[in-house]
């Protein structure tokens, strides 16, 4: 039986560029970026080679790049970095956060930081004015994820940066962290203009090897952990050279392709939403989701099968070749759908809910048969 | 050197007609579940297991886990002089000395009506022996910290503290039972207790795929691991329930539905019963505990069989269930997160109290037979070694 892999928010298989990529700089620089002789500065070279093009794509200059072991880490060390301040305050997080981001908070909540978690409207989109209203005096952080991994909403960044800017006019600027592991290289995202002071991003997403992410970093930070002062001492340790070169690689991949991707992704899920309206009862999470609707990630679709619990789904799908999921692979096993309940679905649905995610190779008869799995699996199994 | 246990099988004293088939069940199970590298010796009243070195370990967790011990221990054997009994006494003496104790008694039992000194006047002799080679122990008579036994019979016996069995009588000796397993907490506490009773075990689970997940039926093999340490080999059997499932959610009246499955687990064990020569069913109901498990509901599912259905947790407090689950290893594994059977067919208000003339009909309309027996033709079958 072939396989149809529509799990890409989960992890995207590596492209041959990467894994080419990957193997050659881990056989062409055996040395270690910080040390002086000649490999380790050929090492350094190609280090730095690299983070200059990934700036390129992120059109900022190479100092604002710190490589990292994926987007975990990039969301953890500007959250972390706070408790390097005198005093507690309070941070701002949207509550459709990664775990990365949301966990990472709750621990900053039990060392004495205030959290506000923000809920978003039906859509699954967080609004500018309730991020303001969150915050307060004491509040030096913000955080709201790009693309949320569960409904593809895309959030509207730039104006909870204006809001804040302007709720903080004359007091202490609140600093905007955003998590972008879904949107680089998958939708348009650039730092710069948006205003951001910090953006995780992953390579696994787009096609890159696991391991390794990037933190855009505008304003600077100071980091809890310390080390060898690799990255600008924002994080130490040794560089993954191999697998930043292969970043890099399929970054750039990603960039370069992002117009002709995205329009096709566009034209898929519309597809798949246009099968999944003639399936009775089925619906799109959010339910107000239209085909077309820029407000959301083509490459990412949440549905509800009312009746058949998401669990039951993934696994009767992946019995009929079709590997999706319910939700954010990492907290796929737990029962509550924490982003789904915050949107304000209905406990019955949110139990229901599947995430269908595509990628760059996913094509149009691949969808066309998983709408027919999806109706058979519906049809014969919802309770 | 070869290890000698000294084994006191548990209630077989009450078995004069049959006796020597208990003896000799117990006596296989122990040597089966060694693989044959031990063997054992029957005498009247006790056994003796001879373990060859290594095996030891391996041999004390059988001993105490096997159904119709109801103790056992380490012994030293030798002839029947004082000189020899004497030094194997301070040699006990001397380990429960170094164990920390105190206070010690000697408990003697002359079964060779020829040796020279009596019960009484062996347990003087050795106690005074000990108390003058031995420094810093007493004797206690009442509450000893530790007891020497000596015991005289075709060779002289000597050992240390016993340590408990499972007590019951040996497996099979109450023939072959079928235990509804589950995922949860009470059926394999159920098939232990049942298993201590003398009944060999053989396991049915009745498998919701795709509702269920693959990892819910991982976890009841294990819980099949775990009670064929105690019961022995074990047979699982797998039944692929979800369309008698499915056909209950669509023809039966919503508050049924749990109650037409049970009915028709009950059914499918009995078909499955007869097949395997089972002589009953074993259930971890416990009475109250769930609205299938009233008076009323339980009729109506033992109505789909003449087995008799064992239910030893059916006046057992959930507490004791789980605190028994903790003590044989089967709680661990019970509390892991994988659904057995999905919300989505449990009905919010399922009836409590129903009757046979009203419900009975309704449960006989759906024809369920065909499926039924559908399941138990194809049902997959899983040998499930006993672990140590």
């Amino acid at each position: 039986m072939s396989r149809t892999y529509l799990d890409w928010a989960a992890t995207a298989p590596p492209s041959p560029e990467a894994l080419e990529e990957y193997l050659r700089a881990a056989r062409e620089y055996p040395g270690n970026p910080s040390s002086l002789h000649a490999e380790g500065s050929a090492a350094r070279t190609a280090l730095e080679d690299a983070r200059a093009r990934l700036a390129g794509l992120l059109g900022c200059r190479p100092g604002r790049v710190v490589f990292t072991s994926g987007g975990t880490e990039a969301d953890g060390l500007p959250l972390l970095a706070l408790l390097r301040r005198p005093s507690p305050g309070s941070v701002v997080i949207s509550s459709i956060e990664h775990p990365a981001v949301f966990e990472q908070a709750a621990v900053l909540e039990r060392l004495g930081w205030k959290v506000r978690r923000v809920d978003p409207g039906p859509d699954g989109r967080v609004a500018p004015g309730a991020v303001v209203d969150a915050c307060g005096p004491d509040t030096v952080l913000a955080a709201v994820m790009a693309v949320n991994n569960e409904t593809g909403a895309v959030q509207p960044l730039s104006e909870i940066r204006l809001a804040l800017d302007e709720a903080s006019r004359g007091g202490r600027r609140i600093r905007f962290h955003t998590d972008a592991v879904q949107a680089f290289g998958k939708v348009p995202f650039e730092p710069e203009s948006l205003g951001a002071d910090s953006a995780a991003l992953s390579a696994h997403k787009i096609r890159g090897p696991r391991g390794v992410g990037a933190l855009y970093l505008r304003t600077p930070i100071e980091p809890l952990a310390a080390g060898g002062g690799q990255e600008g001492g924002i994080r130490s340790g040794t560089e993954n050279l191999a697998g930043i070169l292969a970043f890099e690689r399929a970054a750039a991949a990603a960039i370069r392709d992002l117009g002709e991707n995205r329009r096709r992704a566009r034209v898929l899920s519309d597809r798949l939403l246009d099968h999944i309206r003639a399936i009775p009862d089925v619906r799109p999470v959010p339910e107000c989701r239209k085909a077309g609707d820029e407000r959301y990630s083509p490459w990412i679709l949440g549905l509800s099968l009312p009746g058949l619990a998401g669990e039951t789904a993934v696994r009767i799908l992946s019995d009929a070749g079709y590997d999706v999921s319910t939700g954010s692979a990492c907290s796929s096993s737990r029962r509550k759908r924490r982003v789904l309940e915050a949107m304000g679905v209905p406990e019955a649905l949110a139990f229901c809910a599947i995430r269908v995610s595509l990628g760059p190779t996913t094509t149009e008869s691949e969808i066309d048969g998983f709408a027919e799995a999806l109706r058979d699996a519906y049809l014969r199994y919802r309770t | 050197m070869d290890t000698l246990y000294l084994i006191k099988p548990g209630e077989l004293e009450l078995k004069t007609g049959n006796l020597r088939e208990f003896e000799s069940r117990l006596r296989k199970d122990i040597e089966r579940r060694l693989e044959g590298r031990a063997r054992v010796d029957i005498r009247p009243g006790r056994f003796f297991l001879r373990v060859p070195e290594g095996l030891e370990e391996r041999a004390e967790r059988v001993l105490s886990r096997v159904p119709g011990i109801v103790g056992y221990a380490r012994a030293l054997t030798c002839g029947k002089t004082m000189p020899e009994i004497g030094e194997l006494a301070l040699r006990v003496a001397r380990e429960g000395r170094e164990a920390g104790h105190s206070t010690f008694k000697v408990e003697a039992r002359r079964a060779d009506k020829g040796f020279p000194l009596d019960s009484y006047g062996l347990a003087r002799e050795l106690g005074g022996l000990i108390l003058e080679n031995v420094p810093g122990l007493s004797v206690d008579v009442k509450k000893p910290e530790f007891t020497v036994f000596v015991e005289v019979r075709e060779r002289a016996y000597v050992h240390g503290a016993i340590r408990k069995g499972q007590k019951g009588l040996p497996s099979g000796s109450a023939g072959k039972g079928l235990l509804l397993l589950s995922g949860g907490i009470d059926s394999p506490v159920a098939g232990y207790l049942m298993a201590k009773r003398g009944l060999s075990l053989e396991a049915v689970y009745f498998n919701a795929y795709p509702y269920t997940s693959r990892e819910a039926w991982e976890k009841v093999r294990d819980l099949a691991g775990i009670v064929a340490r105690y019961a022995g080999n074990l047979v699982l059997h797998t039944l692929s329930f979800t369309d008698i499932q499915m056909e209950i959610k669509r023809g039966a009246p919503v508050e049924c539905s749990t109650l037409f499955l049970r009915a028709a687990m009950v059914r499918a064990a009995h078909l499955l019963a007869a097949e395997i020569g089972a002589n009953s069913l074993v259930t971890g109901e416990s009475l109250g505990q769930v609205a299938s498990q009233t008076a009323e509901n339980i009729r109506f599912s033992q109505a789909r069989t003449d087995l008799p259905i064992f239910r030893p947790l059916i006046g057992v407090d959930k507490e004791d269930t789980m605190r028994m689950a903790r003590e044989i290893g089967s709680y661990e594994i019970s509390i892991l997160p994988y659904e057995d059977c999905c919300v989505l067919f449990s009905p919010e208000h399922p009836i409590l109290r129903s009757r046979p003339d009203r419900e009975g009909p309704i449960y006989e309309s759906l024809g369920l037979d065909r499926l039924i027996e559908e399941a138990v033709r194809t049902r997959e079958t899983l040998p499930v070694p006993f672990s140590v």
